[in-house]
């Protein structure tokens, strides 16, 4: 393994996947762009804790996950700065990240999902990791990242049944 | 093996690319040659797959985002970089102080200018960029910002700066000589830093020409009349020579353009 990690490469082809994974937790560009940069600055400073190279994508998106929870925590922490889900919701509808309404279509119906299979479903989704990835990222057997996905799908599939979107991705069942 | 438990494990199904090769999913996709209602479901779940992803996939990152990234990353091996150089210095310093001590006089001499410029990167490039005074994307009011607080500054500033962007300005006093900081932003959105100081303030010493490189920074010295400029960017070399020595620099030599001379207001040390 290199002492040095090709960090300019890693951003390269990794930081629109990390984006997406930050968009979708915190649901703000902003602070998806924030959350991003971060991740990497800590893989900066933390590369020579990264032993095995090809876990990298693990690592940031595990990364970015944590940094996500820390600043949920700090927020409690300073009741003054809220957050809560219903002005999520209006950051998203005036963000212009969602140019294409399908995107936002799906990212309402992921929003939607159980929070136990939510975290899964965007992991698979939005970063592309394989079930063994996912299974390291959120430290879970991966026999429950199987049932998880699958459950997590289906929930998907109905409430992208159920979506009054002209640019409906799953037909309504007649 | 079920159909349920095949449809289970084939959940976690990429595609034959990413996952074809893993033995996990080879008994639930063999069972599909025998399982028509199998194969419908999992062709069907592909297509959603794929629809899914290409959909999340037009959620666009914002365009300046690897640019931010790639500068935060290169400031931390600055940092890094200069770290031990620092404390190197230090020891240094301190062996050698006793003899510096002798030889110092108010002019300095080429420790001077060496501390100078360690003082100047290490202003510009902190983390998440340098403290400014003032944060404004004008030049005129970063200008205006530096006369009104007797600070040195370039009154002729480059040809193709002067149409762009600036983060700021700041003004401060080194070694109790007044100074100045103005930032740019190049269209790459790297930061380009001019610093403005009184040439007294580096004694006797030589300021070498050209541009030089300081880690992942490109950096030139020049003099204008009584100012020594301090030219610091992340961005490509030829283009800090583009910027800089090819937009005009040569028209201002002779001192014309400099201004803040001799004022002394100072307001805090750098």
């Amino acid at each position: 393994m290199p002492t040095e990690l090709d960090l300019e490469s890693i951003v390269s082809e990794l930081y629109s996947p990390v984006y997406r994974f930050a968009f979708s937790l915190s649901r703000n560009e902003t602070h998806a762009a924030d959350l991003t940069q971060e991740t990497f600055l800590i893989l900066t400073k933390q590369q020579a804790q990264v032993r095995d190279i090809t876990k990298i994508k693990s690592w940031l998106f595990t990364t970015l996950r944590r940094e996500f929870l820390r600043g949920l925590r700090s927020q409690s922490t300073h009741p003054e700065v809220e957050l809560k889900p219903e002005h999520q919701d209006e950051l998203v509808a005036d963000s212009g990240v969602l140019k294409a309404s399908d995107a936002a279509t799906v990212m309402e119906a992921l929003a939607g999902v159980d929070e136990s299979y939510r975290m899964v479903l965007e992991l698979f989704y939005l970063a592309d990791l394989s079930y063994k990835e996912i299974a390291a990222t959120l430290d879970i057997p991966i026999g429950t990242v199987m049932s998880r996905l699958s459950r997590g799908k289906e929930q998907l599939r109905t409430l992208l049944a159920k979506t009054d979107s002209p640019n409906k991705i799953i037909p309504r069942p007649n | 093996m079920n159909s349920d438990a095949a449809k289970e494990i084939l959940s976690a199904y990429r595609s034959a690319d990413r996952d074809g090769a893993d033995p996990i999913f080879h008994e639930a996709l063999n069972q599909m040659a025998s399982d028509s209602e199998l194969k419908k479901w999992f062709e069907e779940q592909q297509d959603l797959d794929r629809t899914i992803r290409e959909k999340l996939a037009s959620i666009e990152p914002p365009a300046d985002l690897q640019a931010k990234i790639l500068a935060r990353i290169r400031g931390e091996k600055v940092r890094r970089f200069a770290l031990p150089q620092v404390w190197l210095a230090a020891a240094a310093c301190l062996v050698v102080g006793g003899i510096a001590l002798f030889y110092s006089n108010r002019h300095g001499g080429p420790d001077r200018f060496q501390e100078f410029k360690s003082d100047a990167m290490a202003m510009v490039s902190v983390q998440g960029g340098p403290a400014l005074d003032l944060k404004t994307p004008d030049l005129s009011e970063t200008q205006t910002y530096l006369r009104d607080h007797q600070a040195p500054r370039d009154d002729a500033i480059p040809t193709r700066l002067q149409s762009m962007e600036t983060a700021g300005c700041r003004a401060f006093v080194w070694k109790d000589y007044p100074a100045s900081l103005t930032c740019f932003r190049l269209p790459d959105g790297q930061m380009l830093h001019l610093v403005v100081i009184d040439r007294k303030a580096m004694g006797n010493a030589d300021i070498p020409v050209g541009v030089k490189s300081v880690g992942d920074w490109h950096v030139m010295f020049q003099q204008k009349g009584e100012m020594l400029m301090m030219w610091a960017t992340q961005a490509p070399m030829e283009q800090l020579k583009q910027m800089v020595v090819k937009a005009g620099w040569e028209g201002a030599r002779g001192g014309r353009g400099v201004a803040g001379q001799g004022e002394t207001s100072p307001r805090r040390l750098l």
